[in-house]
């Protein structure tokens, strides 16, 4: 009895080995594909919950298993009551001044690797009324809000010429999500 | 039977002293200081934004954002709910919180307050994260449990100029949050290179070339002899070797600082071509926890408490 005692001292006062080993494993499993891990599912079932609450969720897949195979941005373009026309290329990071580009980072995260996705159609209304309500507060009156994707796809083999900034290729571009001002009613 | 048991039970006990055994405080207190300092300057990017991305009126309103959450994860908007003055908690928190991780004032309050502050703008808006994020959370999480107020701090600065004499000794740490963030960085690249292990363009050597062609990401000009199939290739090969050897390579005592300096030079080059904001300097300032030899030289640690007294095994950096 005594050593059993002895035994449950002993594991207790290893907590810190025991931690650190149970939270590298868990994060291992997390981050892992689930096809080369066999024991994901199970190991996730037990740490997913704790690794969500506290916030330690994690990917690392950036640019993997394969890198994105099209160069995108999204535009927006807003049609005022007047005719008048503006557009915006919210994501278009290559004609960003440098600075401006590092610092629209999250701009280039939310709409082109969310908003401009089919999957994420939840997300366009919100926006477009986001850019609404912010364009009629500096006294534009917009009738019609179009939100546009734009992709080209990159070549092999890899040559200067044609890198981002160099190529001229031709853009494809799709109207995705549109707004219109419900029509005023007779005064 | 019972030899190959005590055989097995060897790698555990080195592994439990590595946990164990306190270390000196320097590199986890440098961490603290750069990594707060990193902490501030994404804080004040996301600053004139945060309405933007997390208001009730912003681009993704409580009702969508309801839609699209999963799982229950704590942040501030668990105590205040969909308010707008969450936002301000969220930016004074963040500020405090780094400018305490910097100063070394109160390191673990700062490390909670920064931590809130981020898991917080993390769960109102997921789409905006990069893997930036993931490291200053759990940066932050782990520096709540740490001594890194031992060393670089304001209030050691300042004692010891009043004072007009050398610095006090300083003591050692309990090592094991600084192990847990020495750990999950050799997963982040370990599970990194998995990843790119499995794709067609990372085994055929176009991957690389591949990412510098897209002008999302593309940043500084880059000579034209870069973009060519053959260094293409040997970029690629290098991002898969590097990835999958710094685990594993690191340990030994021998290769750390080239290791280092191949992973510095690996992540100079990325920030220069690649534009992802923070990242680079992030997964860098993790390097400093493995910076322990560097200071094992100086006569300024002392070491406190019985197991302080024994050595650790021979790659307890």
């Amino acid at each position: 009895m005594l050593s059993f005692f002895h035994a449950c001292f002993a594991i207790a006062n290893r907590w810190p080995t025991v931690l650190t080993a149970a939270y590298s494993l868990a994060v291992l499993s997390w981050s892992m594909p689930a096809d080369l891990f066999p024991c994901k599912s199970a190991l996730d079932a037990i740490t997913g919950q704790p690794l969500i609450f506290f916030n330690l969720w994690q990917g690392w897949e950036m640019f993997s298993p394969e890198p994105r195979s099209e160069d995108i941005w999204v535009g927006i373009l807003v049609i005022d009551r007047n005719g008048s026309q503006h557009r915006w290329p919210l994501t278009h990071m290559i004609e960003m001044p440098y600075f401006t580009r590092w610092q629209k980072e999250r701009w280039r995260k939310y709409c082109n690797d969310h908003l401009r996705l089919d999957a994420e159609r939840t997300l366009w209304k919100p926006f477009v009324e986001y850019w609404l309500r912010t364009l009629q507060a500096k006294g534009h009156d917009p009738v019609a809000i179009e939100l546009t994707r734009f992709w080209r796809p990159t070549q092999l083999p890899v040559s200067a010429a044609l890198r981002a900034d160099v190529y001229r290729g031709p853009w494809n571009h799709f109207v995705f999500y549109r707004w219109t001002a419900p029509e005023r009613g007779p005064r | 039977m019972i030899r190959c048991v005590r055989w097995l039970g060897l790698p555990l006990d080195a592994f439990d002293d590595w946990v164990r055994t306190p270390v000196d405080p320097r590199p986890l207190a440098f961490f603290r200081f750069w990594f707060g300092f990193l902490c501030l300057v994404n804080l004040l990017l996301l600053w004139n934004d945060l309405p933007m991305w997390l208001g009730n009126d912003g681009v993704l309103p409580p009702q969508t954002h309801l839609l699209l959450q999963d799982g229950t994860r704590f942040n501030l908007y668990m105590f205040t709910g969909y308010n707008d003055g969450t936002i301000t908690l969220i930016r004074w928190c963040g500020l405090a919180g780094g400018l305490g991780l910097l100063a070394g004032f109160f390191p673990r309050v700062s490390a909670c307050a920064m931590w809130l502050a981020v898991s917080s703008f993390s769960w109102r808006n997921m789409n905006i994260l990069h893997s930036g994020d993931n490291l200053i959370r759990i940066g932050c999480f782990f520096l709540m449990f740490a001594h890194s107020g031992e060393a670089f701090t304001l209030r050691r600065w300042i004692a010891t100029r009043r004072a007009g004499v050398g610095l006090k000794p300083f003591r050692h740490i309990p090592a094991w949050p600084q192990r847990i963030l020495q750990l999950q960085l050799c997963v982040a690249y370990f599970v990194a290179g998995i990843w790119k292990a499995t794709g067609v363009a990372w085994q055929s050597g176009t991957a690389v070339g591949t990412v510098l062609q897209l002008g999302e990401f593309q940043r500084f000009p880059i000579p034209d002899w870069v973009m060519t199939p053959i260094v293409s290739q040997l970029m690629t090969h290098g991002t898969l070797l590097f990835e999958l050897g710094f685990p594993f390579l690191i340990w030994i005592p021998s290769l750390r600082m080239p290791v280092l300096l191949v992973g510095i030079v690996f992540h100079a080059g990325l920030e220069w071509t690649m534009n992802v904001q923070l990242f680079q300097w992030l997964i860098t300032a993790y390097y400093l926890l493995f910076l322990g030899p560097l200071f094992s030289t100086s006569t300024q640690a002392t070491a406190v408490g019985p197991a302080a007294t024994t050595a650790g095994p021979a790659c307890s950096a």
